[in-house]
């Protein structure tokens, strides 16, 4: 046996008060060093499914682990990026990027080093002492991711993160983040709406069925990482890109 | 466009104002102990500057310091209601009683028990002051941004860092709002509790003696032009208050950045 999976589910089930069921039967692992995506038609509870992960809420059926630990015990091991950037209006930039690190006491001399960091990597130095309501969407994601990576979690979870951005930020912010994950390794759980995205990102694609949310298709992606913008206009890449389309379609609700 | 002149639409209402007042006067016979006219009240307050100045700073005395107490007690209070819901329920309902009770009512009790003069007055400026300032701040305290609370959760953040880093900061808005209100009520607060516990020295009190006697006296210019320096101190108040909220948000609030 290899070591177990950083991230585990098992036949979890998921359902708010006396609603239907959101989630229901999922089995699922999530390897070390794996980029899995989530994609599915709205309210198939992919998002459910990744605060679950995140321990921002509780399965009401079966059970989860995060490097074999509760969600909730192994909060230090992994940290989420939220739809918004969700950054705090009256902290600059780089208070912003701090802020994880502060709350965990780290010394200050520690915390500005790390921030320094994060912010060359997304490229913001320019912007660290701006506040967000100054930068542009793409920025402030940035500032976002920054904020998540700088506890250097072993799993990263992004909810739709780059779902309100213009595709041309999108893009060039999809290859920023495979750039940084070469740097500083990480796993990730992704959800999205954007078929071309997950396949561009990922090393497997997990399709959800709605009602309740299931696993429907699983479609590997093996090209290997560093991926380049230019992988999206190869053969193989649109390939893969049809068969997550054609699995997708298979789920959808007619 | 033409260019406009700042402040010449308030200017010409106030030159109208003025004009209408002169006429009323003139065309119902109006005596000046019933409606002085506008050169009188001024003429009035210029004699009585010296009385007027000493009873708006005995006043503004009052108003500030029981300003300065509900804004410091105000604020506490919230944030120790923003530590625990139960607490806040525990505590809310007899905010309520304390604000619903007439301060007319408990002016002879604070009198009772603090004394004539400055102590009454600074406790009646406090109630008066005291539950705009809670209202609004624990509102701000309790109206964060769910997925800011998540965040702040999934950066294991204790209680009191939640507090400090995330619903203080948030609550400044509103308890800037809270201030702003409290702050037009001051006076008035320190006012009402002059005329009902207030004191003198030299035939010289706060500004609701100086009504009183002004009344009694007949002298119902400096009777108006005492309103017109109790208007001022109001203004002295809203101003300070509009400087504290310009301070502390201007970097960062939607009230006072600029986009662009």
């Amino acid at each position: 046996m290899s070591a177990s999976p950083l991230v585990r589910l098992e036949r979890v089930g998921k359902r708010f008060g006396a609603g239907p069921a959101v989630l229901a039967g999922l089995d699922l692992a999530v390897e070390a060093g794996e980029f899995v995506s989530f994609i599915g038609p709205s309210g198939c509870g992919k998002s459910t499914l990744l605060r679950l992960i995140a321990g921002l809420g509780a399965p009401t059926e079966g059970a989860i682990s995060v490097a074999g630990r509760t969600p909730e015990r192994a909060r230090e091991e992994l940290f989420f990026v939220f739809q918004d950037p969700t950054l705090l209006p009256w902290r600059r930039v780089a208070a912003n990027v701090e802020l994880p690190l502060l709350l965990r006491g780290e010394p200050a001399d520690r915390r500005r080093e790390r921030v320094r960091q994060m912010l060359a990597l997304v490229g913001l130095e320019a912007a660290a002492g701006q506040f967000p309501w100054q930068l542009s969407g793409g920025m402030r994601m940035r500032a976002s991711i920054a904020r998540a990576l700088s506890v250097a979690p072993r799993l990263l979870l992004l909810d739709e993160p780059f779902g309100a951005l213009d595709e041309i930020t999108r893009d060039q912010l999809n290859a920023d983040l495979l750039a940084i994950r070469e740097r500083d390794p990480f796993t990730a759980c992704l959800v999205t709406h954007s078929v071309a995205e997950a396949v561009f990102l990922s090393s497997r694609v997990i399709v959800l069925a709605p009602n309740p949310g299931r696993v429907a298709a699983t479609i590997s992606v093996p090209f290997a990482y560093p991926r380049t913008a230019a992988l999206r206009e190869s053969p193989e890449f649109l390939e893969r890109l049809a068969a997550c389309a054609h699995a997708l379609r298979g789920v959808i609700p007619s | 466009m033409k260019r406009r002149i700042p402040g010449l639409l308030p200017a010409v209402t106030g030159a109208a104002l003025i004009a209408a007042w002169y006429a009323a006067i003139r065309l119902f016979h109006l005596a000046p102990y019933v409606l002085p006219s506008p050169g009188a009240i001024l003429e009035a307050g210029w004699r009585e500057r010296h009385t007027l100045a000493l009873s708006a700073l005995i006043t503004g005395e009052g108003a500030l310091l029981g300003f300065l107490a509900a804004v410091l007690g105000g604020f506490l209070l919230s944030g120790i209601m923003a530590f625990s819901f139960r607490l806040k329920e525990s505590l809310y309902p007899y905010i309520l009683i304390l604000q619903m009770t007439p301060v007319i009512i408990l002016a002879p009790i604070f009198v009772l028990w603090f004394g004539q003069g400055l102590p009454s007055i600074v406790a009646i400026t406090f109630m008066i002051c005291f539950f705009p300032i809670v209202a609004n701040t624990t509102m701000g305290m309790i109206s964060v941004d769910r997925n800011l609370q998540e965040l702040l959760v999934l950066c294991r953040a204790r209680r009191i860092q939640e507090i400090r880093y995330l619903r203080v900061p948030g609550a400044m808005p509103y308890f800037l709002t809270g201030m702003k209100i409290a702050g037009s009520l001051a006076p008035i607060g320190a006012i009402t509790g002059d005329l009902l516990t207030g004191t003198a020295q030299n035939g010289v009190g706060g500004m609701g003696f100086m009504t009183i006697l002004y009344f009694s006296q007949l002298k119902i210019p400096e009777l108006f032009a005492s309103g017109l320096v109790a208007c001022l101190l109001g203004f002295l108040f809203v101003g300070g208050v509009n400087l504290v909220h310009w301070l502390v948000l201007r970097r960062w609030h939607d009230s006072l950045v600029k986009p662009g």
